[in-house]
């Protein structure tokens, strides 16, 4: 077997769709590579984020793809919902591409570099896609892919260092290793600064709230540059945030990290199926939870669903451009937190206790058992939407997930019924041990979950009293 | 500058409790290994059920010592019998301090004539070196350091790698491997198997009564190896251990892999406190947990209470003997397993669910957040023992601990196990800010078997939790 196609039609012949592929897919945990599981303890570490300050090693997992030449802005803007007419080079934007159907592929970030160059950060998919057209289209552009770790022969030998400096004293930390006030710049700006006395690339970033900075460079420059922030940051209550942590972080600021690429079905997405190798991410990805369809276009998103509808710009032709159109007028499933309710998670928990079968281990803070969790949310026994992510936050004591719901059951504080854990025992991904399914009350609540609670919500407010 | 020692530390340093209770090192972690290969659960289950790889290339310290007086200068560590101790024989060695307390525990293999090495943590090969160096011994030695705990994707190189193959199905296993029967090899003794076009040095090993092998060879050969090893073991089953569920195998095995080592004090250990550098495991590793003595003497545990006390022979002179002769006769507190209250666990969760400082977290499967882990264990109002070693077996469905007993403790008696640190914790960076709270637990027998659950099944543990 050569291409993802050929790894569908081999299961189609056995009888397996795509969603059952996927669903037992053996390929095994998704590791958090390059860093330690914690640098000190992964509670103290999710607090730094909401306390103190934190820096995120962003340098092992994501790709970078570098685009270049004379067609790369005709390339992107074919590809992106969003517009290209104005690309400042100053700022930096997510690129989301989606398929002809007008289902999300991925979603990355876009660092202008100059007019004609531009370098593409994220997981792989999108990146496939960008590569796939920029062969097949006769654009006139170069491309440099940089894998990730999990990826590569020589894992930590990555072309840039990749780092995020987070929370509410990231300025303060900032200030004293630059030795002089950042740049003030606009959330998604770019800038350079000279930190250990190294150029070093900076976007304003931010969390719950807070400025922060993503910061970049030669990967042989990392170290020293890490070394100053950390030293830099020890007044400041700084921590370095391990493999276990990191991954919870999206749970507070509510990006959802684990679009299914919608590129397993349609006739036209045939020669892309064809090009994408039977070893590629698409094909050795894993589906993980209690949504089960046969189709596997249910598991596929909008961008309206991952809360992007604001960058669709109709002003260019672009790939689901038409498709995009149609479902313009809505209605659109709406992204939400689902906090879960704490009894029935103490009694997953408990399970493992017990005699009798128990519930899917809940691991902590990360429950993540799949590189895309598809977890049923139902009301009334119907299911409303799909929970795309879930873990533990010691900032808010709460389970929280990340969740696509249909609009008539994403009004904060509607409660729903979230499923835990897969049918009959459980798939056989490696990751999933025989357990049952569980039901859980869950609250939906505003996304990001943090940001949004503290503004409309006082101290005496619903997460203390029972919900109205 | 002279390199600083662990004695010159601890002048600085004052009561070497707060220096250890407050170690910066981090957790102890189980180097290089994954996490997991497919999940902790299955693969714990997978060494009751079927067969499991055990990885133990990377965590422990290889200490060689060669030469006309190797066994002599064992014999002078060891408590053990020397008398009968040929080659191709291995040995469990558990050298201890002239006080007659432990300073650590290991595997010595006889290798070749005059040929030793010892495997285990640090302490116990620092006091071999240390005396095979400074002592009038002709002998030499090499050492083969602990794989670093955060390569950095610095590439990691042992001299040999090391695989158990263990689980009811490993005989299978091993003899798909050995394209034969299962090599008449007798616990401990060493032999060898193929495996591919290689013969590979083998000791007979066993856990829960199972045959089971350790194997090590040139660490270039080890995926090779290991791959060989993982196929021949499809068929029956067998699972690659993690470094999440590899270090509870030993909650259910009943081996405690973490005394302090008895180093900290005594005028007689001094030269050895001034030949370790303060960098060493002794001088940077942690202790923590409830049990909180100023005098790091409390810590220190003997032989007998560790559950070597079969293997001190007094047929020979040894560093320790005096003192053990006498502690040999008086009672001794016993090595156990504690069986945790479910209902107390879920406690221990809940509040991290709820507002406040919640309990120390109970993480899963391995619940140590210190190199060495010391828990008070109480009943009516008085301490009766340590627990040492704590975790999740998804095999007994149970929070184990491994620890220490006063001889008045039976089997079966409900004793409170109080987690977590005094004040909200030491300055251990594995610590958050918590609460302690106190745990039921069932004193059971170590290595904790079916009979456990079987003699005590009016039980709580029998009994539906939640």
């Amino acid at each position: 077997m050569k291409s993802l196609e050929d790894v569908i039609q081999a299961a189609a012949a056995k009888g397996q769709s795509a969603v059952d592929l996927l669903r037992n897919s053996q390929t095994g945990p998704n590791v958090y590579p390059g860093v330690p599981p914690e640098f000190t303890n992964w509670h103290d570490e999710q607090q730094a984020w909401q306390k103190t300050c934190v820096l995120f090693n962003l340098s092992f997992h994501m790709a970078d793809l570098r685009v270049e030449g004379r067609d790369a802005v005709k390339l992107l803007s074919h590809l992106g919902i969003n517009s290209f007419k104005n690309v400042p080079l100053d700022r930096a934007k997510q690129f989301v591409p989606c398929s002809h159907d007008g289902h999300v592929i991925g979603d990355v970030i876009l660092f202008p570099l100059a007019a004609d160059r531009f370098n593409l950060v994220g997981r792989i998919p999108a990146l496939n896609w960008v590569q796939f057209h920029a062969n097949s289209g006769g654009y006139d552009v170069r491309l440099e892919l940089d894998e990730r770790s999990a990826a590569r022969k020589d894992p930590f030998n990555r072309k840039s260092y990749r780092f995020q400096i987070q929370g509410p004293a990231a300025m303060k930390v900032m200030e004293k290793v630059l030795g002089k006030p950042p740049p003030q710049i606009k959330f998604f700006h770019l800038c350079g600064m000279t930190i250990a006395g190294r150029q070093v690339g900076g976007l304003r970033h931010g969390m719950v709230g807070q400025p922060g900075f993503e910061l970049f460079g030669p990967y042989a420059e990392g170290e020293a540059v890490r070394e100053a922030i950390v030293r830099a940051g020890e007044e400041f209550g700084l921590r370095l945030v391990g493999g276990r942590a990191y991954s919870s972080n999206t749970l507070e600021s509510g990006w959802i990290p684990s679009p299914l690429p919608a590129v397993y079905s349609g006739e036209k997405m045939k020669p892309y199926r064809q090009w994408l190798g039977a070893d590629s991410y698409e094909a050795r990805a894993s589906i993980g939870g209690s949504f089960v369809s046969k189709k596997i276009e249910d598991y596929y998103l909008t961008p309206w669903d991952m809360g992007y509808g604001t960058f669709i710009d109709f002003d260019h032709d672009f790939v689901g451009r038409e498709a995009l159109q149609r479902m313009a007028k809505g209605p659109h499933r709406k992204k939400v937190t689902l906090a879960l309710d704490e009894a029935d998670v103490l009694r997953a928990l408990g399970s493992q206790l017990e005699k009798g079968e128990r519930a899917k281990f809940i691991e902590f803070p990360s429950a993540v058992y799949s590189m895309h969790p598809f977890d049923k949310v139902a009301a009334r026994g119907k299911t409303v939407g799909v929970s795309t992510w879930i873990g533990y936050s010691s900032n808010e004591r709460k389970m929280l997930t990340l969740a696509v719901l249909e609009p008539g059951h994403a009004e904060p504080g509607t409660e729903v019924t979230f499923v835990w854990g897969e049918e009959n025992g459980g798939t056989s991904k490696p990751t999933v041990e025989r357990h049952r399914q569980v039901e859980m009350k869950a609250i939906v609540s505003p996304v990001p979950y943090v940001e949004a609670v503290r503004k409309t919500y006082t101290d005496a407010g619903w997460r203390k009293a029972p919900v109205p | 500058m002279k390199h600083k020692s662990l004695e010159d530390l601890l002048k600085t340093a004052g009561n070497p409790v707060a220096m250890l209770r407050n170690s910066q090192i981090g957790a102890y972690v189980y180097p290089v290994v994954p996490g997991e290969f497919s999940n902790w659960r299955d693969e714990q289950a997978a060494w009751q059920k079927t067969a499991v790889l055990f990885d133990q290339s990377h965590h422990m310290v290889e200490q060689y010592v060669e030469g006309k007086d190797a066994l002599k200068l064992f014999s002078w560590l060891g408590t053990n019998s020397f008398a009968s101790f040929p080659v191709n024989r291995a040995k469990q060695l558990a050298p201890c301090s002239y006080g007659g307390h432990v300073i650590g525990d290991g595997i010595l293999f006889h290798l070749e004539q005059n040929k030793l090495v010892f495997v285990g943590r640090a302490p116990a090969a620092n006091w071999i070196e240390y005396h095979a160096q400074t002592g009038d011994w002709k002998v030499k030695t090499r050492k083969d350091d602990r794989s670093p705990g955060n390569p950095k994707g610095r590439a990691v190189a042992r001299r040999n790698y090391r695989f158990q193959i263990q689980g009811p199905n490993a005989t299978q296993v091993i003899e798909k491997l050995n394209r034969g029967p299962l090599p008449e090899i007798k616990f401990f003794n060493m032999g060898h198997i193929r495996i591919g076009k290689r013969k590979v040095r083998a000791l007979r090993h066993g856990m829960a009564g199972a045959p089971g092998l350790e194997i090590w060879g040139p660490y270039a050969e080890r995926e090779e190896i290991r791959a060989a090893i993982v196929e021949a073991g499809r068929e029956f089953g067998l699972k690659e251990v993690g470094a999440r569920a590899y270090a509870t195998n030993t909650l259910e095995s009943g081996w405690i892999p973490s005394p302090l080592p008895a180093i900290y004090t005594g005028e007689k250990m001094k030269d050895y406190r001034k030949w370790l550098p303060a960098a060493s495991y002794e001088g940077t590793g942690s202790i923590g947990g409830s049990f909180n003595s100023s005098s790091i003497e409390d810590y220190y545990m003997t032989p007998y209470e560790l559950g070597y006390g079969p293997f001190v022979k007094f047929d020979h002179d040894f560093i320790g003997r005096e003192a053990l002769e006498k502690k040999a006769v008086k009672p001794h507190r016993r090595k156990v397993t504690l069986a945790w209250n479910a209902d107390d666990v879920i406690k221990a969760w809940r509040s991290m669910l709820e507002p406040g400082d919640p309990y120390k977290y109970v993480d899963l499967p391995l619940s140590n957040y210190t190199s060495a882990s010391y828990d008070k264990l109480m009943k009516g109002g008085r301490q009766v023992g340590l627990s040492m070693f704590a975790g999740y077996s998804y095999n007994e469905r149970s929070m184990l601990s491994l620890g220490v007993v006063d001889p008045d403790i039976a089997l079966g008696d409900q004793v409170t196990l109080l987690w977590g640190e005094e004040g909200g914790g030491s300055k251990k960076t594995t610590v958050e800010r918590h609460k302690q709270i106190e745990i039921r637990a069932v004193v059971s027998p170590a290595p904790y078997a079916k009979q456990a659950r079987t003699s005590y099944a009016e039980g709580w543990r029998t009994k539906a939790t939640a």
